[in-house]
């Protein structure tokens, strides 16, 4: 499945205040392993996410999301909902 | 005609019956006869929507209905029931069908990890498996996990609420737990790997409960709890499911997951509901004001809020204060402020703060109490700077009734006021054991019924005060990590062979704690260095999901105890001596 670029782009700007110096975000990037978001930053995250796209993650889901590709792919199926 | 929907609305406040603080025998009798009133439960969206209401008569009825339908299957009495705590009414309604069928409940913990599928899984495994587990239960969305982590252990019956929904009704009398059975069992936070097991008796958590609601929290009607906290928590589950049951108070809940998304939810559910209770650990007021940010504290009412209690883990009393002074304008009063000191090995409660006068703090000379083990207390125009480190503590109060409470030595001497020890208590509330577990029970529980906190305190009259959970637990943001949790995951690497790893944290000034983890490398290759190094904090994060310091050094430089134990304070130590305060706090804005 292709990666929605819209919905990349604006997730990169989600993200960006939350990776370290230097550090370059791709569709590949660890959320939790390489950008180093502990459980409460994933809920500002979220939250952020939430409100964008004005969506609600099951919290189901989170387990299986570990790159921002696959946020995007979640993304993009409860915004088409 | 369409079908309208019923427009919902919260259970009241008022009951109409007589209260009664907890008099009961078993958590069964509590429900029947708080049943009989109009209070109940209710749960709220993260929005801030009321999205199910449920009054205590509902769930006795339904949780009736639902153990004549477990009986069906026959199971032997005392089987335990694996039930997934998410912050929903089927988690209600199961735990009090299991009191009803003669089953054990054993709440089970709800993953909100990102990408911790796999860790997730396991965890469950372990504990199903701890347990010995006859049936699980996980709420809509998460059963494919519980049938993961189930896979292959033999259990009767594994799904969701409707799996169970369409068993058959007995027509068998139900014959619930009597006050001598277990009523549940409860997981410490402490390990995942080594999962701990609280057994719970009918009697003790009764015990438990009267203590809270007549001394601790001296309910009156006209009370309303609000909670956040995970139902598989003792905190949550014994202070906020049960103890409003055995007390009839209508309760809100916002999920904690909810909560960690947007806290002010928290202080919208208070103020609308007007609610008299509520309790968090520190870190969930500091959460409050770091994300209220510029939000005005006027648009909430938190003036009917007269208990805002702190416990589950150290209470950082300028973290409280800071919330207190932020919602001023709110109406919230900081003399709400209720200390107390428990854990899920007593049900919950030990000690609490007198109600009404906030927080005490006792302010003492922090090197005279490391190295003499003696609290002498300094007053701030005593202090100089230069020559004495102070440290604070908060007042804990005193033991419920019920309680003997003891502060010994390492010689196992008790000792008197304002002398540091480790806290023994013994009483009607201590767990019998952990379960299946027979040497980690004995390690804490002597057979005539002292149970070793682990907690380290002084007293100041009959006063408790507490300086810290059991020195080598880590404590981040409000969850019990155990270091041999990080030790194990050090110890997996090819690189690092056991012994070779000593993990503790480290508190910088602001307060926070960062989990640090010393490990002796015979590694001297740079790059594989780092990569060891990266590859364990990758792993730390996605099991734990908490940032760790990682330092390698020479092999043969960790400290150990003349038995040639590894010694986790020296290595502390150690580390301390090694960085400056300035390289700490750096270290922790890069970690978090």
């Amino acid at each position: 499945m292709a990666t929605n670029p819209e919905i990349l782009s604006q997730l990169f700007d989600i993200l960006k205040p939350f990776a370290k110096e230097g550090q370059r975000l791709r569709e590949e990037t660890k959320l939790v392993a390489e950008l180093g978001l502990d459980s409460l930053q994933v809920m500002q995250v979220l939250l952020k996410i939430e409100d964008h796209f004005d969506i609600s993650i099951p919290l189901n889901n989170l387990p299986t999301i570990q790159t921002v590709q696959e946020l995007v792919h979640e993304i993009e199926t409860l915004v088409k909902v | 005609m369409p079908c309208m929907p019923e427009t919902l609305v919260a259970t009241p406040t008022n009951n109409s019956l007589p209260l009664k603080s907890g008099d009961f025998a078993t958590l069964s009798d509590a429900l029947n006869y708080a049943g009989d009133g109009k209070t109940g439960c209710n749960f709220y969206s993260g929005r801030g929507k009321l999205a199910h209401a449920l009054p205590y008569s509902g769930l006795r009825e339904q949780a009736q209905r639902l153990a004549k339908r477990l009986n069906s299957l026959g199971l032997p009495r005392g089987s335990r029931a694996a039930l997934v705590a998410d912050t929903t009414p089927d988690f209600l309604r199961f735990f009090f069908a299991c009191q009803y069928a003669g089953l054990i409940p054993v709440p089970l913990p709800i993953s909100i990890h990102l990408g911790g599928h796999q860790a997730y899984v396991s965890q469950l495994r372990r504990l199903l498996e701890n347990c010995q587990a006859s049936i699980a239960m996980a709420p809509d969305g998460f059963e494919p996990f519980l049938e993961e982590a189930a896979s292959g252990l033999g259990l009767s019956l594994i799904g969701g609420p409707e799996v169970f929904a369409s068993l058959e009704e007995t027509q068998e009398p139900l014959c619930p737990l009597a006050s001598h059975e277990l009523a549940y069992i409860q997981y410490t936070s402490g390990s995942t790997r080594w999962p701990r097991g609280v057994e719970v008796t009918q009697s003790a958590v009764m015990a438990n409960l009267s203590g809270i609601i007549r001394n601790g929290l001296q309910v009156r009607s006209g009370d309303r709890c609000v909670s956040w906290l995970p139902f598989y928590h003792d905190m949550g589950l014994v202070g906020f499911v049960l103890g409003p049951i055995a007390s009839q108070l209508s309760v809100d809940y916002l999920s904690t997951r909810d909560f960690a998304m947007r806290p002010r939810q928290w202080l919208a559910l208070m103020t609308k509901s007007k609610a008299t209770i509520s309790f968090s650990p520190s870190f969930g007021y500091e959460l409050c004001v770091r994300r209220l940010g510029e939000e005005s504290p006027e648009q909430f009412d938190l003036s009917h809020w007269r208990i805002a209690g702190a416990g589950a883990e150290t209470i950082r009393a300028d973290s409280l204060l800071r919330f207190a002074s932020t919602l001023q304008a709110s109406g919230f009063k900081k003399e709400a402020f209720l200390a107390c000191y428990g854990m899920a090995e007593c049900s919950l409660a030990i000690s609490f703060a007198p109600l009404n006068q906030g927080l005490d703090v006792d302010l003492v000379d922090g090197d005279w109490l490391s190295n003499e083990k003696q609290a002498i207390p300094v007053t701030p125009t005593t202090t100089d700077k230069d020559t004495i480190r102070c440290s604070s503590f908060v007042n804990c109060g005193v033991a419920l009734p019920g309680y003997e409470v003891e502060i010994r030595d390492t010689n196992g001497f008790a000792v008197g006021e304002r002398h540091s020890g480790t806290i023994f208590v013994r009483g009607a509330s201590t767990m019998s054991g952990y379960f299946n577990a027979p040497a980690m029970t004995q390690e804490v529980l002597s057979s005539d019924g002292w149970l070793n906190t682990g907690d380290i305190g002084y007293w100041i009259n009959n006063s408790l005060v507490i300086i810290g959970r059991s020195k080598d637990l880590i404590i981040i943001k409000g969850r019990n990590i155990l270091p041999q949790d990080l030790e194990f995951m050090a110890e997996q690497q090819p690189e690092v062979r056991p012994g070779d790893s000593s993990a503790f944290s480290v508190s910088h000034p602001e307060g926070d704690e960062l989990a640090v983890m010393v490990i002796q490398c015979r590694e001297s290759n740079s790059e594989k260095r780092e990569h060891l190094v990266n590859r364990l904090r990758s792993l730390v994060y996605s099991e734990l999901s908490i940032p760790c310091h990682i330092e390698l050094i020479p092999p043969r430089t960790l400290p150990r105890t003349s038995s040639g134990k590894l010694s986790r304070s020296r290595a502390k130590a150690d580390f301390l001596k090694r960085v400056q305060w300035e390289e700490l706090a750096a270290l922790s804005n890069i970690h978090t």
